[in-house]
């Protein structure tokens, strides 16, 4: 995927670098470069809506097949939702966003690309992952606030109030605590799963292409026929992971919106 | 007995993240591999006792497989942070 700067094995793993373009001098801590994992964000990003768009556009009664696989999906985000309650509905073009997102941006970086136009899985990034998990944090809250007031939402990390007042009052100074650590590691693990998976999966096929370049013959067919098996199984793993991020979303969301405890 | 810290330079952090690394990613491993035998095996018979509900067991699979396997990354997350960040 990346030809070797010199190096062997270590040489190939440069596609997990970043490169800078533009250099933007920071905002309090914050660094806004253009560099090429933000360029490729933005090409995701791009594909996924000029496919929505099209779509859209060429839109007739006996559908082709691009209007088809948009149905698809859409009716795919629309089955996820109405786990626990019916209001969740209308919300459905949120994870059937996610989820071609995450799957479009993993098999854009499985693609082999030459070193000159700087390959790189934006995915394989906790910071991009770690933004979209925290958007999902804050969409809960908002969902959470929006449907039970501030007083209704706390009351759902609490008891229920079935339970009588005092031994309610005493396990709650052991149950809110936890409650809110449980909600608080819920963008955590959303983020390093979908990070972790990925890059998990490049460091080996990158690893297995150095020693093939490095090792050519006979190492180097054993590694080549590996290193196809791998990336089959990558695209399997990146469609997994983009369905298990949009489902979890749903369940989070839902889980806010609900009535009963 | 006396416990000493080592300072932060020190020559022998870069041979305890070594090992630490191993055994993280080592031991890390166990859990979820016993869990996703069950999760398997589990579908399987399921499968095998109602064949024409096989959509909705492949699908509650492949969850299962996705929550069980962030288990074993994030010890591979712990490996790799020991590995490159604290190693100088």
């Amino acid at each position: 995927m990346a030809a070797e700067a010199g190096g062997g094995i270590l040489g190939a793993l440069d596609e997990l670098n970043v490169h800078t373009f533009i250099k933007i001098p920071h905002v309090w801590k914050f660094d806004f470069s253009i560099t090429n994992a933000v360029v490729y964000v933005w090409f995701s990003a791009l594909v996924v809506f000029v496919l929505f768009y099209v779509a859209a556009r060429i839109a007739r009664k006996k559908p082709g097949k691009l209007q088809t696989l948009a149905e698809v999906v859409l009716n795919f985000g629309l089955n996820l939702t109405g786990i626990y309650t019916s209001k969740g509905k209308k919300y459905y073009y949120i994870y059937a966003t996610i989820f071609s997102f995450i799957f479009i941006t993993n098999l854009i970086g499985l693609i082999p690309k030459p070193a000159g136009i700087w390959p790189y899985t934006p995915t394989a990034n906790i910071s991009v992952t770690f933004s979209m998990a925290i958007v999902i944090f804050a969409l809960t809250q908002y969902f959470g606030i929006k449907n039970h007031g501030v007083r209704g939402y706390t009351s759902t990390f609490l008891m229920p109030k079935d339970v009588p007042t005092g031994i309610r009052r005493a396990m709650n100074v052991i149950f809110f605590p936890v409650e809110i650590l449980g909600q608080l590691f819920r963008p955590l693990s959303l983020s390093v799963r979908l990070f972790a998976n990925t890059i998990a999966g490049h460091i080996i096929i990158l690893v297995m292409l150095g020693m093939l370049l490095q090792y050519r013959f006979p190492v180097g067919g054993v590694t080549g026929l590996f290193v196809i098996a791998m990336t089959a199984f990558e695209i399997f793993v990146a469609f997994i992971q983009a369905y298990i991020f949009s489902l979890l979303s749903v369940v989070y969301l839902e889980g806010a919106m609900a009535d009963s405890h | 007995m006396a416990v000493e810290l080592l300072p932060a330079g020190a020559a022998q952090v870069d041979a305890y993240a070594n090992l630490a690394a191993g055994l993280a990613m080592g031991l890390g491993a166990v859990g979820p591999g016993i869990g996703l035998g069950i999760l398997t095996a589990g579908a399987c018979e399921a499968i095998a006792r109602q064949p024409e509900a096989q959509g909705t067991i492949r699908t509650t699979f492949f969850i299962g497989m996705g929550l069980a396997e962030a288990c074993a990354l994030y010890a591979f997350v712990i490996a790799v942070i020991l590995l490159f960040v604290v190693q100088k």
